[in-house]
């Protein structure tokens, strides 16, 4: 089954079998630890340390190193560049043509960038290992509304077919040119009318939609019921209030430093 | 199972009424085809049996209307739903989207209802065997083609087992295959005799081989009522601003010709053949 | 509370997913045509306009969430507090009937734009150390080597890029709501800023 722009791999491993809760509590706890940890360093162990081996735990690991080096080199690059060159009055450590790379810029740029590794990185684990549509099942029997559900899941599978939309528009610019030849106003110019029938055409769907949605009592009030069932265990159940208790502890230990 | 009673209906906004005084009853079980042309007031007849006239287009509606025992603006819609059913044109808008498979996608309406467990894998995996969709059960729903993706929506809904269906033009996007197949699953339903059937449809051959009854709406109210044969013969089609199936014309023809009798015009090949030999 | 209820109806519930599929599709197509645009934010600003303020936000939320944590652009997530005040203020816009002349929708964007920047930039700041590993970064660059300091940069570059992009991202929505056919826009009771 494809799953709309969604980044989930199937595999058969514990790390994809574990509640989905669980793991949105360690990215959650990633998150605030990327703000509380002390100094440079501590981002990069948690990925190495804690990450990877969840990463190769869960078979995903080439690809999780794919999709982090996507994310984050480009960032890294632009920051160790930008903020490394430009650091006004910093202290130059080397030089680079006119310009000098500065101790502080460089400092500043492995602090962000060890931060930016850990948040993404822990997220992508997440992606990459559970199903959208059972982490809102989840959500959704902890009293998370299930409207929100619906918008979460029904985007990530509608996406691909508006980026489908999208996409001949591009191909069909393109065929005329535009990309190559096209100054900036020309492609602005040639552009912007196609958006709006897109969207207009997108937006009468809508009312078609809304009454299919009714027509499977979708608002109604009582209870419903859940055809997917999600294995849990006391001892994920515990695991989880552990990991998401080390939040506040993190938060305070930073603040206090 | 349906009855309406001089039931007039206008869109909010609109100069006139959609619907003029439409009556019809509907007996439990029979399968009811409903044709028209374009404005005749069919789509707004299905929007008016399932309730989302009054509830969803609002608008002023009189007169009486009553479904499988509810009288429809006085119930919600969503009350409505799970009792009376509706598939429309659109395979892609009739997804819901919140689903990632087809059989999660058929037990969406159920989980809704609040039905057990257990029930609900019984009433999907009939569903979908009924609709021939028992093999794709793993598949996103979006991987469809359009005629799978129209067999999924009634799937949906006859998950829910309504006891009225209502189906509005269910064919019109769908290539020849597809129409088959739906026609196909549509008469496996019909024959079980548990669920009354009103049917929106264009493609004449098919509703005379299959419909228990025609009725023709024309600017909101009813032109004509009767057997398949009897109304897809008669005069009242082109009336009505309909065209009769190649099939009646060309008997009507042999018969002015004086090659055929006067008896109730064929509308599909095998009645042609009949009628012809 | 009862307003928010009914801001929600099934209508507007499936229009969300709709214009957050738009923002992303007419986002991504915009950056790989390489204009210096995000338009990232059409959708958003429709549902504030057609549905009110708290549905706008709604969408500008999860659509940066869903933009972000998917994994599909992960820099989107950080920004979902702002694109909820883009779709909140275009909400608010479109019930102050500031759509119904040509001039005010630019000034809404405008507006819009700057307010965006302004939350902006001490996200960016402190979140991302100021650069984003887009071509709008050589903003930050030029900023920088100017001796501005990591979170006037970040705003530096914020305000170039946002008031402009809102000010077309304005006039698409308005262009798109004067096209919609009134019945459609008669079931969105707030749409009376706009019809």
């Amino acid at each position: 089954m494809s799953q709309g722009f969604s980044l989930y791999l199937a595999r058969d491993s514990g790390l994809h079998r574990l509640h989905p809760l669980t793991k949105l509590s360690l990215a959650a706890t990633l998150l605030v630890a990327a703000f509380a940890l002390p100094g440079p360093w501590s981002s990069y162990a948690v990925f190495l340390l804690v990450l990877l081996p969840l990463a190769a735990w869960g078979k995903i690991l080439p690809e999780f190193l794919r999709s982090v080096a996507r994310s984050v080199l480009p960032f890294a690059l632009s920051l160790f560049l930008i903020q490394g060159l430009l650091w006004p009055g910093g202290s130059p450590v080397a030089q680079l043509g006119p310009l000098s790379l500065k101790a502080e810029g460089l400092a500043f740029a492995l602090a962000s960038t060890g931060r930016i590794l850990m948040i993404v990185s822990s997220f992508l684990l997440l992606a990459l290992s559970t199903r959208p549509d059972l982490l809102m099942i989840a959500l959704a029997q902890r009293g998370f509304p299930s409207t929100l559900s619906y918008i979460v899941v029904t985007t990530i599978q509608i996406v691909p077919y508006f980026q489908g939309k999208a996409q001949a528009i591009l191909d069909a610019q393109r065929s005329r040119g535009l990309e190559t030849e096209g100054g900036l106003r020309r492609r602005l110019r040639a552009l912007l009318p196609l958006i709006v029938p897109l969207v207009l055409s997108s937006l009468l769907d809508v009312e078609e939609r809304a009454i299919a949605l009714e027509a499977r009592a979708f608002g109604r009030r009582g209870t419903k019921t859940s055809l997917q069932v999600l294995s849990d265990s006391r001892a994920q159940s515990v695991l989880r209030w552990a990991i998401l208790a080390l939040a506040p502890l993190l938060l305070v230990a930073g603040l206090v430093r | 199972m349906i009855t309406v009673q001089d039931l007039t209906y206008t869109y909010p906004g609109a100069t006139g009424p959609a619907l003029s005084r439409l009556s019809l009853t509907v007996p439990a079980g029979q399968v009811c085809a409903v044709i028209g042309a374009n404005g005749a007031g069919k789509s707004t007849l299905c929007h008016a049996l399932t309730g989302f006239i009054p509830h969803f287009f609002r608008g002023t509606l009189e007169g009486e209307l009553r479904v499988a025992g509810l009288s429809i603006p006085d119930t919600q819609l969503a009350e409505l739903a799970g009792t009376i059913g509706l598939v429309f044109q659109n395979p892609f808008n009739q997804i819901t989207g919140a689903r990632f498979s087809v059989l999660e996608e058929v037990a969406f309406g159920l989980e809704n209802l609040g039905i057990a467990r257990e029930e609900i894998l019984d009433r999907c995996r009939s569903a979908l065997e009924l609709t021939g969709l028992q093999d794709l059960t793993d598949r996103s729903p979006y991987d469809l083609s359009g005629g799978q993706m129209q067999r999924l929506a009634i799937a949906s809904m006859l998950a829910m087992r309504p006891r009225v269906l209502v189906l509005d033009e269910p064919t019109a996007q769908l290539d020849s295959a597809g129409t088959e197949a739906v026609f196909l699953h549509l008469r496996q339903l019909a024959s079980t005799g548990q669920t009354t059937v009103l049917l929106v449809e264009h493609k004449l051959e098919w509703i005379a081989a299959f419909a228990d009854r025609v009725l023709v709406l024309s600017e909101g109210s009813l032109a004509a009522d009767g057997p398949p044969r009897q109304v897809l013969g008669s005069a009242d089609l082109e009336r009505a601003g309909l065209r009769p199936s190649r099939y009646t014309l060309a008997a009507r023809r042999a018969q002015e010709l004086g090659l055929a009798s006067a008896a109730p015009l064929p509308v599909t090949l095998e009645q042609a053949v009949e009628f012809l030999g | 509370m009862a307003r928010i209820r009914q801001d929600f109806g099934t209508l507007t519930l499936v229009m969300i997913p709709v214009a957050i599929a738009i923002n992303i599709a007419v986002g991504q197509l915009i950056y790989s045509l390489k204009i210096p645009l995000y338009l990232d934010s059409i959708g958003t600003v429709l549902v504030g306009v057609l549905a009110g303020p708290w549905a706008g936000a709604l969408t500008g939320l999860l659509a940066n969430l869903i933009w972000g944590l998917s994994g599909l652009n992960v820099f989107y997530a950080p920004f979902a507090a702002v694109a909820a005040v883009i779709g909140l203020m275009a909400g608010l816009f479109g019930e102050g009937g500031w759509l119904r002349r040509w001039w005010k929708v630019i000034l809404a964007g405008l507006l819009t734009g700057l307010v965006a920047a302004a939350i902006s930039a001490p996200i960016s700041a402190y979140v991302f150390g100021g650069v984003t590993g887009s071509g709008q970064d050589v903003l930050v660059a030029m900023f920088r080597g100017m001796g501005l300091g990591i979170l006037p940069a970040s705003f530096g570059q914020g305000v170039t890029s946002d008031p402009l992009d809102k000010m077309v991202t304005y006039l698409l929505v308005w262009l798109i709501v004067r096209g919609l056919p009134s019945r459609f826009k008669a079931r969105f009771p707030r749409a009376g800023g706009v019809v």
